[in-house]
């Protein structure tokens, strides 16, 4: 017993060790860690600085010098997740997520309301607001953690089993209901998309996904019948049809395209966007800032931009094949699943192919906490491939 | 255990794979809808972008001057110091609409205007909080704007009546469009804040010439609207509006209100050879600068409540009886007729009995034996009832009409007056009777259903005094003299009234007797009093030989009327003037006739001389 908590405690103190006093190792995990996958990532927040600072005007303070130093810092502490041993995220992926639960809970009751829905705690300190965060977000990250330890400690016969199906529903549906209920359904649908990726990879039968897939459309649409705000329903339906409301959501769309189109091959050039000037797409430094680069890279800048998005979930696949353990593999997986899906839906939306859903795209768009959320993920991904060797506590395998 | 493990990550491997496939089929699909947007259909979505970009203002042309004869300012364009509010720069609208209301002293109506306007209009839209500021104003609240941020001096251009209101009748002035005006006048200037069209006058008659024609401005907007920049093109800038210029002189039109005084009325001045109106004054006038601002209530009462009747163009719109000035008509038609020789006598007992109704004459006693040139020297009333009986009203319209009496003349104005030619048809129609004896004899002396405004006496005289145009009256200067037609009345005819029209003026015994009262060496003045009843004169008044004009209330008293020319040898001007409730005996309009037509020839430059030619200035 006693050397059960020895042992947890020993395990929880490994960040220390890492980066205090074992020195010779970090700097092999160092040059270990995937250079490649930290400079596009951070190429794509330097061209988001830009962006930003194109979308405000040629504004500096407007947002662009923030989102440099937040790109700066974020780099930072994605460095040092990287360097932290695997174990010690394994251990806390459980209390994280129970913790990040409590505060989905705790928004509920106490959370800040922007724009009519609650999303946001004030983390304080000394009365310095440090960051409003949203629980939400973390629970991105909380999700993944929580997966990839559960099919970890699973044995895989019984991933399809009732237990196995019933445990990974209750870890994907206590949050995600939690979450619709701020309302947000953006990052619910995020998260239980997510969820059931890793669901997916885990090796849930080809039989029974069929059946959770029929199950999960039908109850899909007899939610978005019955079960969204009126808000959330006219999304759906001007992205049907953008013609039934010019000037109200779907104007969104329609000047998104326009910014776009107007692009053409090569871009009116850099600053040079009218749409953008003349603040004709509205959000365009959040979750419209994929116009500003169609509109003045055209279509040279997007596709590079794309291509670069591309690369990074290449590396990051390859990264996830190069490990053994189910737990490294479905945690990156995981992540670059949820990094993937933020950029389909960011950029189907900007195109005019999804509807209306506040998400950003992930290291451009101007927004501290998907930023962060996002160069986290990218901090577990390289320590999970860092530490491919490293021999987790409790892999019990059992036929 | 180790192959189970080895399983797991081939499963795992191959499901990421299939996973990867997915998102590269998505990101596959992106990139052909990115190609669609920016290649395929990238010329329509920048046609969208510049349609949403370029913006046409409406640049406003500056309205047309009106000028007299000799280019003196009538109506101008002034500078026009206002303060303008920009909301969005205001921080506290409230009470900073306070301090303005203290500092200005702005009614309760107006503020509630303003805020009408902040509410209604983007935030970056001025608000007029208030126009034509004195310059006192004005510069103190270019001192004092750092206390009143967002509030913003302007100086743009406002019309501006000079003359103190002398010309309000025949200008008219300008107002901000009514709704109807809008609906019905689709010129997009009239949408503009604070834009003004014409509402009465020349203002008004003339507004198509004077308003002008607006530019295009290309400027290109933002989202909210606002101008980020503009693109002027040469092609598109406004037309300025086309300057007027009246016939009148302003000089003149002075002279005539000075003459005038207190007294209510009109007087037209009238060239007899080419028809250009020298003066043309309804008295009291008004300022039409009032209405320009936006008239307060009380400054509206008192022109309303004025008897006098200040905003009435009694000149062009009045109708009132041309009394005895008409018995020139009579005399035309009976001479025309050949009727009666005017050395046969009539005489005048002062009174005529007709049937069951008796006519009387207005000199007590009456005149005694009279002809002719004595029954129009003198006025008799009665030598014109005989007459008309022979002559008949049919042939004296029709005189009447050939010297202007009901007809409508086009000056470019509006709102004109025919007044009333009667004859039997005209009584059927209107009256459903038929004409009667006593008829005719109400209308020899110019009473009864007769009635004519100034303007049509005017050109009576004028026609008379030329002799051989049928003159019409002329307001705004036309590059070519008009051409008339001929009067075709006998020139011998027109001689002999003219003679009789002298001895009125200039003989003993005439009633508007006063040798070279012109006093411009020997020039005479021919012409003709009239007293226009406004209201019957009973029996026992008559009898009791009290009654004196002066003694009734104002309202009561007979209108006075007179009708010249002058010179007499070579004829230049002709003048009408009406004194309402002047009295009786057409003193005052006298007086004020004699005068205007001394000054009238002494601005031409004829006074002393018999050298008369045309002076026109034309359109310089």
């Amino acid at each position: 017993m006693v050397f059960q908590i020895v042992k947890i405690l020993k395990v929880l103190l490994l960040p220390m060790h890492n980066l205090f006093l074992d020195y010779t190792k970090t700097t092999s995990k160092l040059s270990d860690i995937n250079w490649l996958l930290v400079l596009l990532v951070f190429l794509l927040g330097l061209s988001g600085v830009a962006m930003i600072f194109a979308a405000t005007g040629g504004d500096w303070l407007g947002g662009a010098k923030q989102h440099f130093y937040r790109l700066i810092f974020a780099t930072f502490f994605m460095l040092l997740i990287a360097l932290i041993d695997l174990r010690f995220w394994y251990t806390i992926s459980y209390p994280f997520y129970i913790v990040i639960l409590m505060l989905l809970i705790s928004v509920d009751i106490m959370g800040v309301t922007v724009n009519g829905s609650k999303r946001w705690i004030d983390l304080q300190i000394a009365n310095y607001e440090l960051a409003r965060v949203q629980p939400s977000e973390l629970m991105k990250l909380g999700i993944v953690l929580t997966l990839a330890r559960f099919y970890h400690d699973l044995p895989r016969w019984r991933v399809s089993s009732v237990y196995g199906l019933l445990g990974a529903f209750v870890i994907i549906f206590v949050p995600m209901f939690l979450i619709m209920r701020q309302p947000d359904l953006g990052t619910a649908l995020l998260v239980a998309a997510t969820g059931a990726s890793i669901v997916f990879l885990a090796g849930i039968t080809w039989r029974l996904l069929a059946s959770l897939s029929v199950f999960s459309f039908i109850s899909i649409t007899l939610f978005v019948v019955f079960g969204l705000k009126p808000y959330q329903r006219e999304r759906i339906l001007t992205f049907l049809d953008p013609s039934h409301d010019p000037s109200g959501a779907s104007y969104h769309i329609i000047q998104s395209k326009i910014a776009l189109g107007s692009g053409g091959f090569n871009g009116k050039g850099f600053m040079n966007g009218t749409q953008r000037q003349l603040e004709y797409v509205p959000e365009n430094r959040t979750d419209f800032i994929f116009t500003v680069i169609g509109e003045e890279f055209g279509l040279v800048g997007s596709l590079l931009t794309i291509a670069i998005y591309i690369a990074i979930i290449g590396i990051c696949l390859w990264l996830s094949a190069q490990c053994k353990k189910v737990y490294s593999k479905l945690l990156i997986l995981g992540f670059i699943v949820t990094f993937s899906l933020y950029v389909f839906i960011n950029l189907a939306m900007v195109m005019g192919l999804a509807p209306v859903v506040g998400v950003p795209l992930p290291l451009i768009s101007y927004g501290g906490t998907v930023l962060l959320t996002v160069m986290t993920g990218f901090g577990l991904i390289l320590s999970a491939y860092i530490h491919r060797e490293t021999k987790l506590p409790s892999s019990k395998y059992k036929n | 255990m180790v192959q189970s493990e080895i399983h797991n990550q081939i499963s795992i491997n191959r499901r990421a794979a299939i996973l990867g496939t997915l998102g590269a089929c998505l990101f596959g699909v992106l990139s052909s809808r990115l190609y669609y947007l920016q290649i395929l259909k990238s010329e329509d979505y920048r046609a969208l972008s510049d349609d949403n970009r370029f913006n046409f203002n409406i640049t406003i042309p500056s309205r047309g001057r009106i000028l007299d004869r000799h280019g003196k300012y009538l109506a101008i364009n002034s500078q026009n110091y206002s303060l303008v509010l920009i909301p969005e720069r205001v921080k506290d609208i409230e009470s900073t609409l306070f301090k303005l209301k203290q500092t200005l002293s702005l009614s309760n109506s107006n503020i509630t205007r303003i805020k009408k306007n902040i509410n209604r209009q983007a935030s970056f839209v001025p608000v007029l909080i208030k126009e034509n500021l004195d310059w006192a104003t004005f510069s103190k609240f270019n001192f004092q704007t750092p206390d009143f941020p967002g509030v913003i001096p302007q100086v743009g251009l406002g019309r501006f009546y000079p003359n103190n209101g002398l010309f309000s009748h025949t200008i008219g002035y300008v107002g901000t469009p009514s709704t109807k005006d809008i609906e019905y006048d689709k010129d997009p200037l009239l949408k503009q804040p604070s834009f003004k069209i014409g509402k009465t006058g020349i203002e008004d008659s003339a507004d198509k010439l004077l308003r002008g024609r607006p530019g295009k401005l290309k400027v290109e907007v933002n989202a909210s609207g606002r101008t980020v920049r503009e693109f002027p093109v040469d092609t598109d800038a406004p037309v300025n509006g086309k300057d007027i210029w009246l016939t009148l002189d302003s000089e003149l039109q002075k002279k005539a209100a000075e003459l005038f005084g207190d007294d209510s009325g009109g007087i037209v001045v009238m060239d007899v050879l080419t028809g250009e109106l020298r003066a043309m004054l309804s008295m009291p006038t008004f300022n039409g600068n009032l209405f320009v601002s936006g008239i307060t209530q009380s400054e509206m009462d008192k022109l309303n409540n004025d008897e006098r009747r200040p905003q009435y163009n009694k000149v062009l719109a009045g109708g009132y009886p041309p009394a005895s000035t008409f018995k020139m008509v009579v005399m035309l038609a009976a001479l025309e007729g050949g009727f009666i020789d005017p050395k046969d006598k009539v005489i005048c007992s002062q009174k005529v009995n007709l049937g069951n109704r008796t006519f009387h004459c207005w000199k007590r006693g009456g005149h005694g034996p009279v002809n002719m040139r004595e029954a129009l020297k003198g006025s008799c009333d009665v030598y014109f009832y005989e007459l008309s009986q022979k002559v008949g009203i049919e042939k004296i319209a029709s005189m009447g009409r050939r010297l202007g009496f009901g007809e409508k003349f086009s000056i470019g104005l509006k709102g004109l007056k025919s007044g009333i030619m009667p004859d039997p048809k005209w009584k059927k129609l209107k009256l459903g009777n038929s004409w009667k004896v006593g008829d005719t004899i109400n209308a020899s002396i110019g009473q009864g259903f007769v009635l004519s405004t100034p303007l049509q006496m005017a050109v009576m005289v004028a026609r008379i005094a030329n002799g051989k145009d049928s003159l019409t009256p002329n307001l705004i200067i036309e590059p070519n003299l008009k051409k008339f037609q001929s009067l075709g009345i006998n020139p011998s005819h027109i001689a002999f009234v003219q003679k009789c029209m002298l001895a009125v003026c200039e003989e003993p015994g005439g009633t508007a007797y006063k040798k070279y009262g012109l006093e411009l060496g020997q020039l005479q003045i021919a012409g003709k009093t009239g007293t226009g009843q406004v209201r019957g004169i009973s029996e026992q008044e008559r009898r009791s030989k009290l009654r004196r004009d002066e003694d009734l209330p104002w309202k009561l008293r007979d209108h006075n009327v007179f009708v010249g020319y002058a010179p007499f040898k070579s004829p230049r001007f002709a003048v009408s003037c009406l004194v309402e409730h002047g009295g009786t005996g057409s003193k005052r309009a006298i007086e004020i006739s004699r005068s205007i037509l001394k000054t009238a020839l002494e601005r031409d430059g004829i006074s002393n001389s018999k050298n008369i030619k045309s002076t026109i200035t034309t359109n310089a």
